[in-house]
């Protein structure tokens, strides 16, 4: 019993830390840019949330479209302009220093507006648990599990099925025959980056109403997604869930059977394994080629 | 190539000279200066240490400050367990050293497997490995990283601890400067360029890449893990997120990237307009410094994207100098991140 | 929140900056007018991290006192002068290399007098600085041990140290019926929060109570599903959680939505302020914490009036939510004050003197420092409040207690 809440308590926090990744993935694994700045959008997701739901008692979950958006459209200016530059000028690796920089700005910024006071959403749903025998299980976690779920699909869905998809695709496979084929590659890349910065504002929204956040939360949300990257396999929606829910059952694993305060250990000592082992991930390569 | 280069010996005379500044500095500067040259000297042997790996070899690492922990965590375990307490003057030397070379055994243990990774994925694991280090520092209780431990005083001598530390660390730097020279213009600096430009090729044409990037790591360690020892005396106390600190290394690549990365002089300059920046310029400011350090990094790498010997060699339009980063090293720099070569 | 190259150096550089300038910058010279000298108060906050919030507040604590004096007292007069005063932080970042750097600059430029920043990793490495240099340190901000025990002469706290911060604490348990008999403790992997926990359990094995969990968390804490179901399956009487605010909020956020009861639920930190109070709302009922001043206690004196005068003063003046930690911050300033008038003198040796000999009454209560420099365990312990009905009430020791502390609390479900 106790090892099976475990596995659910760890399977529901994955849920989370898989939303929180995959755009990560998706920009790492089409523009082979390590985002800095990922974390950074996850916490903004998380302040508009809490903006619409305080200012227009807006349900966090309903608002990820408006994040979404606003989240894309920060996206793709700021890859066709400072990211662009960097890359044009410098090399796609002066790129991680651009995406440092701007993370450090940005911060700040945050800070500024809001303050580097812990806040946190409590929609009425936070606080509502159920039970299935002995098993416990809150709301507001299984609330966040499905809304990954359905993003996570939806994104699937979205590069398989659509002309765009395969743009993207094409483009993470050869840029330069993507180019010579008609596609716009530049553009193609600023959507993706754009696409990738509107998950991760979702999944900002998720985290808003189960964990506490403050400007200074980013880092955390950049390295987790640094490690089911690697644990999942890098560009796929399916490698970023399963990256994810492992990474959830390591970390409640690992506080049942070793240490609460062993959780972070454990986790980055499976990420220096797994890269030894499979450093292409559990899934591989979404854009063929592997190393 | 010129047969007889006049380099190398203004190279030595500026050396010297500044040697000799530096020598002199303490007696002059306030001790606010003091400390923020210490800072420097830290900053720019760290940097250095990180570019017999990174720079030199290619190899990225996301995790130096590992080895930051590492030293300073056996120096003041040394101290505690094997001294009594002590460390003072001599004992400092044997607490540092031993730092250094656990460092170094660490780095031994993890170089075989972490080394046959490349690019982007070499970054990553040093980053976890950095990680691990930290959260395992804290979470052992025998370690003590979460109470924090302390040092002694490192030495017993009538001297301002800021001028006691500001020479430690300037000697240091520049023994790491001239090693870091001496292995640039040695067949082993050759040797880890060579696996820079392409790793595969070097071992065709009869480089040993394993041996020499072995080496490289391990020295580096060493060296870094020696800073992180001093840095932990001049902090008299310390726990883990003193030592285990991601901007530590993320400021190593920052520091070689805004001089040039694969260069001597280049990780000592950024360390250098980094450290006064952040310290000096930007020192008072309550509430603005991230935003302005962020928005300085983001410039620097627009317009000087080779580091600002780069930028410098491209101004000037004479022939480029021999330490300006090359383009084989875009080349290499894009096969990191899997991205196709035109 | 698109920003180009052009607009960060152009409109948020410039627009912000400007505008932060005068908000959040040092300004050095605001408050000094032509004709009265200032006397400066130096040292460093983090405006990041676990402990930026209680490191606003306690500013916030610092502006009132200084408000108060410089404009409604028209100053502090010393011997024959009198003073304006003014604040003077820079943000450490958490980082001991800047926080020490920049405690010498500070040192350099002549501050004498300096407020402590948070956390041991940076205050040890700053107070050496300021030790050596012999300018004293009042702080509102480190409480571990080490501090006090490593025979400095010119650091002071107006809390006592971490560990023998549970005095009260255990006092309270005990009063408490039916008998409490098992505790477990949570705490994260911090010196402060370590401190406090191992104190802690002292403190309560001594009186008799059983200590069934001493649980770690990592210093960064995302879940505690796993603990909590560990505590649902032995449930103790009382769960204490020493760990800083985000870490409290979560806790407690996951204790209610997986229904985790517990008789009751004790946080040193994270209660108090308006954020756990948001985020938690009537949960947040039932819930106990330590404060080190309260608007209903009994105490008064000079500068202020009463506690309550104190907390009308600071509402009147400033927006952010009140907290026990602006009391703290406040008391730092008029303890150097207090020492200041008593020594007839503003040299820092002076200063040191009479801060290690005050011994004063004022809204705050009755500050008086250890020999070690903490504050005096009896006077400056702290008080055990509980959140009812959405007020904080002082609930022990009796003489200041307002309200009867509910227990055992109701469950979760109850409490909505």
């Amino acid at each position: 019993m106790v090892a099976l809440q475990t596995l659910i308590d760890g399977l529901i926090l994955g849920g989370v830390f898989s939303l929180a990744a995959v755009g990560f993935s998706l920009i790492f694994g089409v523009l082979g840019i390590v985002n800095l700045t990922h974390g950074i959008f996850v916490v903004a997701g998380a302040y508009i949330a809490l903006l619409l739901w305080s200012g227009l008692g807006l349900d966090p979950l309903v608002g990820i479209p408006v994040i979404m958006v606003v989240l894309f459209a920060t996206g793709y200016v700021y890859q066709r302009t400072i990211i662009q530059w960097a890359t044009e000028r410098a090399t796609v690796v002066a790129s991680l220093l651009v995406t440092f920089g701007v993370a450090l700005v940005m911060r700040n910024i945050l800070q500024l507006i809001f303050s580097s006071d812990i806040r946190s959403i409590s929609p009425s749903y936070s606080f509502v648990s159920f039970s299935l025998g002995d098993l416990r299980i809150d709301a507001v976690r299984v609330a966040g599990l499905t809304t990954s779920l359905v993003l996570l699909t939806v994104l699937t869905l979205f590069l398989s099925r659509t002309s765009f998809g395969r743009m993207i695709r094409a483009t993470a496979q050869q840029p330069l025959a993507a180019g010579l084929s008609g596609i716009n590659v530049p553009h193609v890349y600023g959507l993706t980056f754009a696409l990738g910065a509107a998950f991760a504002g979702a999944s900002g929204a998720v985290i808003g109403i189960v964990a506490p956040f403050s400007p200074a939360t980013e880092a955390i949300w950049t390295l987790n997604a640094f490690v089911v990257v690697v644990l999942g396999g890098v560009g796929s929606p399916a490698g970023a869930l399963l990256g994810g829910l492992l990474l959830g059952v390591i970390n409640t694993m690992t506080a049942q059977y070793i240490g609460p305060s062993f959780t972070n250990a454990t986790m980055f000592l499976v990420l220096v394994l797994m890269l030894l082992v499979r450093p292409q991930g559990l899934m591989g390569n979404a854009f063929g080629e592997s190393r | 190539m010129r047969p007889l280069s006049l380099k190398p010996l203004l190279a030595l005379v500026v050396g010297v000279a500044a040697v000799a500044v530096f020598t002199g500095l303490p007696a002059i500067l306030p001790p606010f200066y003091i400390r923020v040259l210490q800072v420097f000297f830290f900053s720019a042997g760290l940097a250095l240490s990180w570019g017999l790996l990174g720079g030199f070899a290619g190899y990225w690492s996301f995790g130096h400050t590992a080895f930051i922990g590492i030293g300073g965590f056996t120096a003041a375990l040394v101290s505690s367990h094997l001294l009594g307490g002590g460390g003072t003057g001599w004992g400092m030397v044997v607490t540092v050293g031993a730092g250094g070379l656990v460092a170094a055994l660490f780095a031994l243990v993890l170089a075989y497997p972490l080394l046959r990774l490349r690019g982007i994925y070499f970054a990553i694991a040093m980053l976890g490995v950095g990680e691990v280090f930290s959260e395992l520092s804290s979470s052992i209780d025998w370690i003590g990283g979460g109470l924090g431990l302390t040092l002694p005083a490192g030495t017993d001598l009538d001297i301002a601890p800021e001028v006691f530390y500001y020479y430690v660390f300037l000697v240091l730097m520049v023994a790491i400067l001239l090693i870091s020279a001496a292995t640039k213009l040695s067949r082993f600096g050759y040797g880890l360029m060579s696996i820079r430009e392409d790793e595969d090729t070097a071992r065709m044409l009869g480089v040993p890449t394993e041996r020499y990037k072995i080496q490289a790591f391990v020295l580096s360690a060493f060296l870094v893990g020696t800073l992180g020892a001093v840095y932990a005396y001049s902090l008299g106390y310390f726990s883990t997120p003193s030592l285990f600190r991601v901007d530590f290394s993320l400021n190593m690549i920052v520091h070689n990237m805004i001089g040039g990365i694969g260069t001597i002089a280049g990780p000592v300059i950024g360390a250098a307009i980094m450290v006064f920046l952040t310290n000096v310029v930007l020192g008072s400011f309550l509430s603005v410094h991230l935003l302005l350090t962020g928005a300085l990094v983001v410039l620097i790498v627009l317009l000087a994207p080779t580091g600002l010997l780069g930028l410098a060699a491209r101004l000037w339009q004479r022939d480029p100098p021999e330490e300006e980063p090359t383009s084989p090293t875009r080349e290499r720099e894009r096969r990191l991140t899997n991205e196709p070569a035109e | 929140m698109a920003i180009t190259r052009r607009q960060v150096l152009r409109t948020t550089g410039s627009g912000l900056i400007a505008a932060a300038a005068a908000r959040y910058l040092p300004a050095g010279s605001a408050h000094a007018q032509a004709g009265a000298k200032t006397l400066v108060f130096g040292g460093s906050i983090p405006m990041s991290g676990a402990s930026a919030e209680t490191g606003q507040n306690v500013l916030f604590g610092y502006r009132a006192a200084i408000k108060k004096i410089n404009e409604d007292l028209g100053g502090v007069k010393i011997g024959n002068e009198t003073y304006k005063l003014d604040v003077k932080m820079f943000d450490d970042a958490s980082d001991p290399s800047r926080a020490t750097t920049l405690i010498q600059r500070q040192v350099d430029e002549g501050i004498n007098y300096f407020l402590g920043s948070f956390g041991s990793n940076i205050v040890l490495p700053s107070c050496a600085i300021t030790e050596r240099a012999r300018r004293p340190m009042v702080q509102a901000g480190a409480g571990s041990d080490l501090v006090f025990t490593q025979k400095r002469k010119y650091v002071f706290g107006v809390f006592p140290r971490a560990s023998l911060q549970f005095e009260t604490s255990a006092d309270f348990l005990k009063s408490l019926t039916p008998a409490v008999k098992r505790v477990a403790f949570i705490y994260t992997n911090d010196a402060f929060s370590k401190f406090q926990a191992e104190g802690g359990k002292k403190a309560l094995e001594d009186k008799g109570m059983s200590v069934a969990d001493m649980i770690q968390l990592p210093a960064q804490v995302s879940d505690v599903s796993t603990v909590l179901s560990s505590i649902r399956a032995n449930p103790p009487d009382v769960l204490i959680c020493c760990v800083h605010d985000d870490a409290a909020i979560l806790i407690a956020r996951q204790m209610v939505s997986t229904g985790t009861n517990v008789n009751l639920l004790y946080q040193t930190l994270g209660p108090q302020t308006e954020a756990y109070r948001q985020a938690l709302g009537n949960y947040a009922n039932g819930v106990v914490t330590q404060a080190y001043w309260s608007e209903g206690a009994a105490f008064k004196g000079s500068y202020f009036g009463t506690a309550k005068d104190f907390a009308d003063y600071y509402r009147k003046n400033f927006d952010r939510p009140l907290t026990y930690h602006m009391a703290s911050g406040a008391a730092c300033i008029l303890a150097y004050v207090e020492a200041m008038k008593n020594a007839g003198s503003i040299a820092p040796e002076d200063v040191r003197d009479a801060l290690a000999k005050l011994d004063f009454k004022c809204f705050y209560g009755h500050i008086r420092f250890t020999a070690d420099g903490d504050g005096d365990p009896k006077l400056l312990g702290p008080l055990i409040v509980q959140n009812q009905s959405g007020k904080v009430e002082v609930v022990f020791p009796e003489e200041a207690a307002a309200a009867k502390a509910v227990y055992p609390v109701p469950s979760w479900k109850d409490r909505a």
